[in-house]
């Protein structure tokens, strides 16, 4: 094993360079600065762990970690799947029967909020779930559910649950284009064989899901992380509130860092954060790792 | 291959286009960078567009680098700027403790007192304006060094939808007691009479106005400046929750409004939904061109001396500006007579006019209210300034007092240790 | 039954189609709202609101914000800047991809976790740090600091995908190459490269897109008006106090259509794939 994977070391060399550069140094500086009270400017003092002991206090803290909880649901589980079968169903029976055009079509639509800056998403959205004058409320009261018609992000027990739906709304279209790509690369043969031999509807899923299992846990990895990071959407739709009801801990990393000016509790925050991330990480990586050096891989 | 050749070509371009960037350019002009964030339109961007002419004209070898700044980049970044090389040599910088007062506590904004001084300023604006210029060596505005001129002033008042109030056969309110009386007629012929929004700042502006109407100078000094003790739980600020508290079981605030933005609260005045406003007169300029379908007029909070309020942003000159007797010129020129007039006939509010140069009544009103509210020593600040973060503090917390889930002893209670803590 | 299955068939491409068209709907809607409110003027949107047509159609909104910030200038900005990422990060998530998914060196699920968590750092962390470094290295305010820094980050992802899917790299390519003599470097220009096609086009795709949408660290790296990008220029309609919604949504708009043009051209090479049969 290690014979022949000599000599590819050379190419990690640029990468891991500017990897050390750019993430690595400012990582550890933070950690450092974590120990320490500083207003960005100026010399830290060194306070040991005292950070780190107040973070564990804070009632703040601990309910931004439960939300994220909430939200790492509709971030990482319901757009997963729903890519999953959007993919598949892209792929398997809209290119055959409406053509590669149309499916395209939808691709791009299905990816473009994405692509607008989230920024300007916080505002549409806050148009549309307006409570008075709100496309959502109005389309309700229109054809008669205007019972159900709600203050979205202003009422605390509606307020989670709508971000999770505009979340899942963003973020649909990120596991279905890396699915496509991974149906694109697969054998088409596979998939005769098994027409061929009656397969149903539902195997032929499980066999495309099988195919495109690296894209799926990358996908699945890459969404936790971010549901873990979440910080634009809350900062544009909610910051945080109502109360703490749409708190997360990135924002309140950030609440510490630029608006109190409290860098070295925002960078303990920040590096709980992370070292969650990491043990995650960790966990799937070395999985995943193992899962490809057994089967046909 | 074709398309990766394109691409290669492209990208070079860029990469060269990228790099080119980084030469500086060298000539033998001094370069005056001047920063500021105010929109063309406005009334502040009209004077100092002026004001820039005139500099030009006075200083014809120099050359005149004007950057319209976003809010946001200044906001979050300010320090981080400063700090560096890239600093201009003079601009706008928001007022306040946590602003102008923490830059100049960490060393980066140059002391100005002695040209203060030397050219009148500390004559030309009214102590009540000076407090947000002169910062101590803790950061506390108030006393001390000079770190900034401002040219503008800045308050809170009451928006009235006339025609409303006419339709409805309702008075304009010139007390307290006529103002919740009209509120209540209002609500009676099922309006909801108050614009607001909870999740930005008109909350606390409400909230600070019903606390000022119970309170005197030397409670807002020890709140601001920290000039003796302070406690949330005082009888102004006490009667300020209850009171708001109270208007959103009458239904004069409307519990839908708890998670809008401050802009929404413009969009329920303008499209004349709601017929009174709480608010500022940053507003003032925009109303006047956008309300076109109905008659509008100000007024004082009623039953107030005070006020929400203070000067505009203020002119600071970074400590690593290269051009600092530019700077202080420039600074010079906004103040002079015409320029402070041409500020106010755009809309703005100038602290050194020649109010008979107004024309446009409409602007007259506005500036009239704020020279009585400044007269009656009636500027209070805002309620966030106090304490490092704590807007977002009074926007959660009056959220939660708003929508119930506070009582008016909790919210006070836990804006009270915040602000022990933050200040 | 030839009619029955014929008739079935129909009903299933309606049924799909029209599921399809609703969820685009949705999906699409916030766009909407941004054209209409692009071109509304300023005492439109304040008697009537966001969610009307607009009375008339006016580009006021947006000539005004494309004078206001040089908008061309901040495409040029934008567009060098992604580019040059997008190109850059790609190649270098090759050649660490190259390195531990098929090379499998030694430490390689290490390497591969240290690079996932370059994509975990939250931006606040990097901020100081990276801030305080561009100025020593006298590249605080220079463009060549973005792109370092978003190189890497999307790097980070890029060497995470790409080592993934090498995964299900078929071994007896690589076997076949080597046996007849290929060096380290052939084989991955001429074997691993273009059979990565369909995910190295997604990178550049995201990579784009994504360095495209970054407001954080270009805010913080780029003081200068001139060398600002997109975003920035977009949160110049967020003033202190207020906010200019029809500049608002006009610099959303104009914000948004580059992108929505590269997905739409470059998303056609997202579906060229190279079938298994062809490699063989």
């Amino acid at each position: 094993m290690s014979d022949r994977s000599k000599g590819y070391g050379k190419f990690l060399i640029p990468g891991f360079i500017l990897f050390v550069l750019v993430l690595g140094v400012p990582f550890l500086m933070s950690l450092c600065i974590s120990f320490t009270k500083w207003t960005g400017v100026g010399k830290p003092t060194f306070v040991g762990f005292a950070n780190y002991r107040k973070l564990f206090r804070d009632p703040v803290f601990w309910a931004s970690f439960s939300n994220n909880l909430q939200l790492i649901f509709a971030i990482t589980v319901v757009p997963t799947i729903a890519g999953l079968l959007l993919s598949v169903f892209l792929f398997d029976y809209v290119s055959e029967t409406l053509g590669n055009g149309i499916t395209n079509l939808f691709k791009t639509a299905y990816y473009l909020p994405q692509v607008l800056p989230v920024a300007i998403a916080g505002i549409v959205w806050g148009w549309i779930l307006n409570p008075t004058q709100g496309a959502l409320n109005s389309l309700l009261k229109a054809i008669g559910l205007g019972a159900l018609a709600h203050n979205w992000l202003g009422d605390p027990a509606t307020a989670l649950r709508s971000v999770m739906a505009i979340m899942i709304w963003f973020q649909i279209g990120y596991p279905l284009v890396i699915f496509l790509s991974g149906l694109q690369r697969s054998d088409p043969q596979v998939i005769e064989a098994a027409e061929v031999d009656g397969a149903g509807w539902f195997q032929k899923f499980r066999i495309y899901v099988y195919m495109i299992r690296p894209e799926l846990l990358v996908v699945i990895l890459t969404s936790l992380i971010y549901s873990l990071k979440l910080f634009s959407q809350i900062y544009v739709l909610t910051r945080g509130g109502p109360g703490t009801a749409t708190m997360v801990p990135s924002y309140f990393a950030y609440q510490n860092f630029f608006e109190k000016t409290k860098v070295g509790y925002g960078s303990a925050v920040a590096m709980v954060m992370t070292a969650i991330i990491i043990i995650l990480e960790v966990i799937f990586i070395t999985r995943q790792e193992k899962l490809s050096g057994e089967g046909e891989y | 291959m074709k398309k990766c050749f394109a691409m290669v070509l492209v990208l070079s371009l860029s990469m060269s286009l990228v790099f080119a960037q980084g030469q500086q350019e060298t000539g033998s002009k001094r370069t005056f960078k001047i920063w500021h964030y105010e929109s063309a339109n406005g009334a502040m961007g009209a004077a100092w567009d002026e004001a820039m002419k005139q500099f030009q004209a006075k200083h014809p070898d120099v050359e005149l680098v004007y950057e319209n700044k976003g809010f946001e980049q200044i906001r979050q970044t300010a320090q981080m700027i400063l700090n560096s090389d890239e600093a201009p040599d003079v601009m706008e910088y928001n007022k306040g403790n946590a602003t102008a007062g923490l830059l100049s506590s960490q060393g980066l904004l140059t002391d100005l007192s002695a040209e203060a001084a030397k050219r009148g300023w500390d004559k030309k604006l009214s102590p009540s304006l000076q407090t947000t210029c002169r910062y101590n060596e803790k950061g506390v505005m108030g006393s001390g060094n000079w770190y900034g001129v401002t040219n503008y002033g800045e308050y809170v008042m009451v928006y009235y939808n006339d025609d409303l109030f006419r339709q409805y056969g309702i008075a304009i309110p010139k007390t307290f007691g006529d103002l919740e009386t009209a509120m209540a007629a209002f609500k009676a012929k099922g309006i909801t009479p108050l614009a607001m929004a909870g999740a930005e700042y008109p909350s606390q502006h409400l909230f600070y106005e019903l606390a000022l109407s119970k309170a005197d100078r030397k409670m807002v000094n020890a709140y601001q400046l920290y000039e003796g003790d302070f406690d949330f739980r005082n009888p102004a600020f006490t009667y300020a929750a209850k009171k708001m508290a109270e208007w959103m079981e009458k239904g004069y605030i409307d519990k839908d409004c708890i998670s809008l933005k401050a802009e929404d609260m413009g969009l329920q005045f303008t499209n004349g939904k709601a017929p009174i406003m709480v608010s500022g007169s940053w507003w003032y300029g925009r109303f006047m061109t956008e309300i076109t379908s109905f008659n509008w007029s100000i007024g004082l909070f009623p039953g107030n001396i005070m006020s929400p309020g203070s000067s505009g942003n203020i002119w600071v000159v970074p400590a690593k500006s290269k051009n600092k007797d530019l700077a202080y010129d420039f600074i010079d020129i906004t103040l002079q007579s015409d320029i402070q007039t041409l500020l106010g006939n755009k809309g703005g509010i100038p602290v050194a006019a020649d109010t008979s140069k107004i024309t446009d009544a409409k602007i007259k009103d506005l500036i009239g209210l704020f020279d009585t509210l400044n007269a009656q020593d009636g500027l209070a600040f805002y309620p966030d300034w106090p304490a490092a973060g704590f807007y977002d503090t009074l926007v959660s917390n009056l959220q939660d007092l708003m929508l119930g889930n506070k009582t008016a002893t909790q919210c006070l209670d836990s804006l009270n240790s915040a602000y022990q803590e933050g200040k | 039954m030839h009619v029955q299955t014929h008739g079935k068939r129909i009903l299933g491409k309606t049924l799909a189609l029209v599921f399809l068209i609703l969820l685009m709907v949705v999906m699409v809607f916030p766009f909407i709202v941004i054209v209409l409110n692009s071109f509304k003027t300023a005492q439109d949107f304040a008697q009537n609101g966001p969610l009307g047509l607009p009375e008339t159609w006016s580009m006021t909104a947006i000539k005004n914000f494309w004078v206001r910030v040089k908008y061309g200038q901040k495409l040029w900005n934008s567009f060098s800047i992604s580019l040059v990422v997008a190109v850059v990060a790609v190649i270098l998530s090759l050649l660490n991809a190259f390195a531990l998914g098929i090379g499998k060196i030694k430490g390689s699920v290490t390497f591969l976790i240290l690079f996932v968590i370059a994509n975990t750092l939250p931006q606040e962390v990097l901020v100081y740090p990276l801030y305080y470094m561009a100025k020593l290295f006298g590249i605080y305010d220079r463009q060549i600091s973005v792109i370092i820094i978003f190189t890497a980050i999307q790097s980070a992802f890029g060497t995470y995908l790409l080592s993934s899917s090498y995964h299900a790299f078929p071994r007896e390519l690589l076997e076949a190459a080597t046996v007849d003599g290929c060096t380290k470097g052939e084989l991955l220009t001429d074997v691993v490269a273009p059979v990565s096609k369909p995910t190295l086009s997604v990178l550049f795709v995201f990579f784009f897109l994504w360095t495209w949408n970054e407001f954080f660290i270009p805010l913080v790296m780029l003081v200068s008006n001139a060398r600002q990008t997109v975003p920035i220029a977009i949160s110049v309609t967020q003033g202190q106090h207020n906010m200019d919604m029809t500049a608002a949504a006009a610099s959303a708009l104009l914000g948004v259509l580059p992108c929505i043009i590269f997905f739409a051209i470059f998303q056609r090479t997202l579906t060229k794939g190279i079938t298994a049969g062809a490699i063989k």
